[in-house]
């Protein structure tokens, strides 16, 4: 091996005195043979050329020479490299086609593969994270598929069941953070004890909790890397020191390190009190870890008998099951399903410029032919002509990869712009967040496979063809070579029949989106959404000596904020709500009975949403009052309880009877009071803009006082304007009280509908570029034709055919070839769009519609690319046309 | 009838180490001195001759060297190396082997019964 390398360097360096020494030894070997045979007789001419005769070609023992020496295959390859580059330069609009096809092809694909790579492809930094799994409890009866467990329920499943090594119990939550500065409302979670364990966490600084450490008279307390870095600095003397959370004191005992936030993307985690945990009654979270032999489906199972077991001695728990979802897949449940019609999209994008990049190559080596057949009649191989065409195809391909990462950086960017950082949780009202986009290692290895590969591919398409060449013919003026021939011109024939169907595929995908999206975002949600703020207030009523434990006062101090906030100038109208719309903010429902009704057979139940509102509620959100009255201040805790119901809740219970004055009695707390129906609002889409609304109960606020609401405002000016001065009007009531969750409401319905939004998006422009590419491709296949075909419409010409003929004959040719792409395309957009019902809203997969006008667009377009190259055919001199041979 | 072999592929690489063997000569030299050896039977190409002892040089089993020649003029002459002189060797008793398997082949005759 050394001594190769060292021959390799000598002969890189060596090449030209090595040359020199041979061509020395060559002509003292040929003098010597003229000297005898000089001496034998003939005259020295004579001697000379018969010497020279007989040794032969010197080039040739030189050739053969120098190919024995190591670095002769380099060299070869770096005068091929610079042939190509020659090449390149000759024909520049070829190079620059094709390099800015592949860039795109290539680019596009990096770009999606990097998204995919990075949402769908990476694994959380956890332990064992392919085997945590979500448990959510159904009621399936009352048509709830996901609600977060109870603290008894994590500790039945933790004593009862075997399928798991371990189980995790969370709620989210928010405090109140003060004593140091403005009042900071902070996210944060309660964790059971054996979070570091759980998912293996080693805290950056400090330690986390013990097992033990399950009181709460620990009050102890765990920052997170972020939050340590923005209240703190990140300074070290952190530990052991004391904040105030909720009105109570806690400890710092450690930092988590910074990964761990795109899992959980809080502020502080604090332990569950055993007491408290057994009284937690719902919308906790609660993951298990697998036990490595055991599969989801037989955990499922278990849990489904045990669920049984527990519904016989929990008669809260009765017609409830558990659902089992591995963690890594629901988090990007909400984000599947458009990733994977992206990455379907841009590799059909990939396959129409490939097609177009192949048709590029074949028609540059048809005008190669006569360079070809030279190099063969002089004795190149296949194997070297298959070299240069593969060297000059990767370099190619090599160029369009490096533009086409180029490209990919670009496109990341700007989609990163439109990924949101937080997705929901489908059915379960909760958020995930997203982890960046970014080009990582991966994708690099990837593009420069695709670049490779397509470099090979492609540059053995103009061997194969050499295969087939007559080197005679092509050798004489008239080379048109084998790819005229039928074989060629089948290829070309086959590449626009695919391209057509692909960008078909595309269109239509398109199509249908955008008809879906905007029909989506036209969706009347049962409120008006323009102008609208939210932001929501909580409380803060942990702490033991905590105002707020009384719910008059709880009540009163959101009427108070009410009332400043309606008092501030462009503010139209304000209230407070339990639970925002569409916000996936929070759950609240329940079970309930009809007074006047007769009570549901046993085993069933009727069970319907809650919200808490001020009366103005409903004025504010514009929600048309149907029947009866709204509620007014009077309907307080010293008066009857009152409800309202919406029209789902009519029609679903009260089928054509009347609501109005009925009562209802809803198992909330120890008293059931019989509340009655004084009115029936309009229905509103809670839980998503292509959902059904659900049936709803609302209740007034001051009957029915939370910890925590939301203000939903309506303001003349954009929403941000008058934010300041609604913050203001709420610290004059009490300066300390943290706001937070400030959101508009075009920013919530935006965040519900972003998987939509990106499909739409990416698919448009895809699309575009795809029809594009074809169009590009059917005009440069038809050139091409039109171009070989000269001869023969001269010929017509001569024998008396119209311009219009022509006209008519080159277009219909290549319509002929796109109509069978269309075709082809049909059958496989009526397979493929299938797979797009989970995105499409009120629009059918097969809309006769849609591809109809795809279709229509398709043929135009074509239409005109075949036209431009079949009017220079109608100009063609027929006398100039049939002097070309 | 010829007196004329065809070289088999493969025996020129065995012609120059023997020639070589018998005392260092340059290109034009083996040439005549295979000729020489083989009483003018063995007739070689004169193009194939030098990538041959380019190969053989690269092998490690020549040596070259420029020397001058006897009429004062620059000439490459090759001569053995160890290497050289043990791969004659071992090619020529494989050679010889060969020879007299192939001999005693062709010289089988029908069994008598």
């Amino acid at each position: 091996m050394l001594s190769y390398l060292r021959q390799l360097f000598f002969s890189l360096f060596h090449g030209t005195q090595l040359d020199a020494e041979l061509d020395e030894e060559l002509r003292a070997h040929i003098t010597r043979h003229a000297d005898d045979l000089e001496r034998s007789g003939l005259s020295r001419p004579e001697a000379d050329r018969q010497a020279r005769l007989a040794f032969g070609s010197p080039a040739k023992t030189k050739e053969q020479c120098r190919e024995q020496l190591p670095a002769f295959w380099l060299e070869t390859l770096w005068s091929d490299v610079r042939f190509a580059l020659r090449i390149f330069r000759k024909s520049h609009a070829f190079t620059i086609t094709a390099v800015l096809t592949l860039a795109l092809g290539i680019g596009a694909n990096t770009a999606i593969f990097s998204l995919v790579d990075t949402v769908l492809l990476q694994h959380l930094p956890l332990r064992a994270s392919n085997r945590l799994v979500v448990i959510w409890i159904s009621n399936l009866k009352n048509g709830w598929s996901r609600i977060g467990p109870a603290g008894q329920d994590y500790l039945d499943w933790k004593d009862q069941t075997r399928s798991f090594e371990d189980l995790f119990l969370f709620e989210h939550g928010t405090g109140t953070v003060t004593g140091a500065g403005e009042p900071e409302q902070v996210s944060g979670l309660r964790v059971t004890t054996n979070f570091a364990d759980f998912f293996g966490i080693r805290p950056l600084l400090g330690r986390c909790f013990r097992l033990d450490e399950t009181s709460a008279k620990h009050n102890l307390v765990v920052l997170s890397y972020a939050y340590w870095k923005r209240r703190y600095a990140a300074s070290p003397a952190v530990l052991d020191q004391a904040m105030t959370l909720n009105g109570e004191t806690y400890t710092i005992i450690g930092i988590l390190p910074s990964d761990l936030a795109t899992v959980f993307p809080v502020d502080v985690v604090v332990p569950f009190d055993n007491d408290w945990l057994k009284r937690a009654d719902s919308d906790l979270g609660v993951f298990g870890r697998l036990r490595p032999d055991v599969n989801l489906r037989q955990a499922s199972s278990e849990l489904e008998v045990l669920m049984e077991r527990i519904s016989h001695q929990r008669p809260d728990r009765k017609d409830y099951g558990a659902v089992l979802v591995p963690l890594e897949s629901a988090r990007v449940e909400y984000i599947r399903p458009p990733l994977l019609l992206l990455l379907v999209a841009v590799g059909c994008l990939l396959l129409i410029a490939c097609a177009n990049v192949a048709n590029l190559l074949l028609s540059h080596a048809v005008g190669r032919q006569r360079e070809i057949a030279a190099r063969i009649a002089l004795g190149a191989g296949i194997a070297r002509l298959a070299r240069q065409f593969l060297i000059e195809s990767t370099l190619l391909a090599l160029a369009g990869g490096a533009s086409g990462l180029l490209l990919a950086l670009w496109t990341t960017y700007v989609l990163a712009r439109f990924i949101p950082s937080r997705i929901p949780v489908p059915n379960a009202a909760d958020y995930v967040s997203l982890p960046s986009i970014h080009i990582s290692t991966p994708v690099l290895g990837f593009t420069l496979f695709i670049s490779l590969f397509m470099g090979l591919v492609f540059g053995l398409l103009p061997v194969l063809q050499s295969l087939h060449l007559n080197v005679n013919d092509a050798l004489k003026e008239a080379g048109r070579g084998s790819s005229s021939g039928p074989r060629g011109n089948r290829t070309r024939a086959t590449l626009v029949i695919v391209e057509s169907a692909l960008a078909f595929v595309l269109v239509i995908g398109a199509g249908l989106m955008v008809q879906s999206f905007s029909r989506l975002l036209q969706t009347n949600p049962g409120f008006n959404s323009d102008h609208l703020l939210t932001l929501r207030i909580k409380l803060p009523n942990d702490a033991k000596d905590s105002p707020y434990k009384e719910p008059r006062l709880q009540a009163a101090t959101f009427q108070r904020f009410l009332t400043a906030v309606q008092a501030v100038p462009g503010v139209q109208s304000a209230a407070f709500t339990e639970i925002v719309p569409l916000s996936q903010d929070e759950m609240d429902m329940g079970q309930f009975i009809i007074q006047e009704e007769p009570p549901p057979p046993p085993g069933q139940h009727l069970a319907t949403d809650f919200r808490d509102v001020t009366p103005d509620y409903f004025p504010t959100m514009q929600i048309p009052l149907l029947q009866g009255r709204l509620f007014t201040e009077h309907d307080n805790l010293d008066n009857p309880r009152v409800v309202l119901v919406d029209q789902t809740f009519v029609r679903r219970f009260f089928r054509d009877q009347k609501a109005l004055a009925k009562h209802l009695r809803i198992s909330y707390g120890a008293t059931q009071p019989p509340r009655e129906i004084v009115g029936v609002v309009g229905s509103v889409l809670d839980t998503g803009l292509d959902q059904q609304p659900r049936p709803t109960v609302y209740l007034p606020s001051s009957q029915s006082p939370d910890q925590s609401m939301s203000l939903v405002a309506r303001t003349a000016l954009p929403p941000s304007a008058v934010l300041p001065a609604i913050k203001n009007a709420i610290w004059t009531v009490d300066k300390d009280q943290p706001i937070f969750n400030i959101r508009p409401m075009d920013e919530i319905i935006s965040g519900i509908t972003s998987a939509q939004r990106i499909a739409f998006l990416t698919l448009d422009v895809f699309a575009l570029l795809a029809l594009a590419l074809a169009a590009i491709g059917i005009y440069g296949v038809t050139s091409y034709a039109v171009g070989q075909r000269v001869h023969e419409i001269g010929v017509r010409m001569v024998l008396g055919a119209q311009r219009s003929e022509i006209l008519r004959l080159v277009v219909f040719h290549g319509m002929k070839l796109v109509s069978v792409g269309v075709l082809v395309g049909l059958f496989a957009s009526l397979l493929l769009t299938r797979l797009m019902t989970g995105l499409l809203f009120s629009v059918s997969a097969t809309d006769p519609l849609t591809f109809a006008a795809v279709a229509f667009l398709l043929v135009l377009v074509a239409a005109l690319a075949c036209y431009i190259p079949a009017r220079r055919a109608a100009r063609v001199d027929p006398t100039t046309a049939l002097r070309c041979e | 009838m010829s007196t004329q072999a065809d070289l088999l592929p493969g025996t020129l690489d065995l012609l120059i180490l023997k020639a070589v063997s018998l005392g260092s000569l340059h290109g034009y030299g083996i040439l005549l001195r295979i000729e020489q050896i083989s009483r003018g039977a063995l007739l070689i190409e004169q193009g194939a001759l030098y990538p041959a002892l380019f190969r053989l040089v690269r092998q490690g089993l020549l040596k070259a060297s420029w020397g001058t020649s006897d009429n004062n003029r620059r000439a490459k002459y090759y001569e053995l190396t160890s290497a050289g002189r043990k791969r004659l060797r071992e090619e020529h008793e494989g050679w010889n082997r060969l020879v007299s398997a192939m001999g005693s082949a062709l010289a089988a005759e029908p069994e008598r019964s």
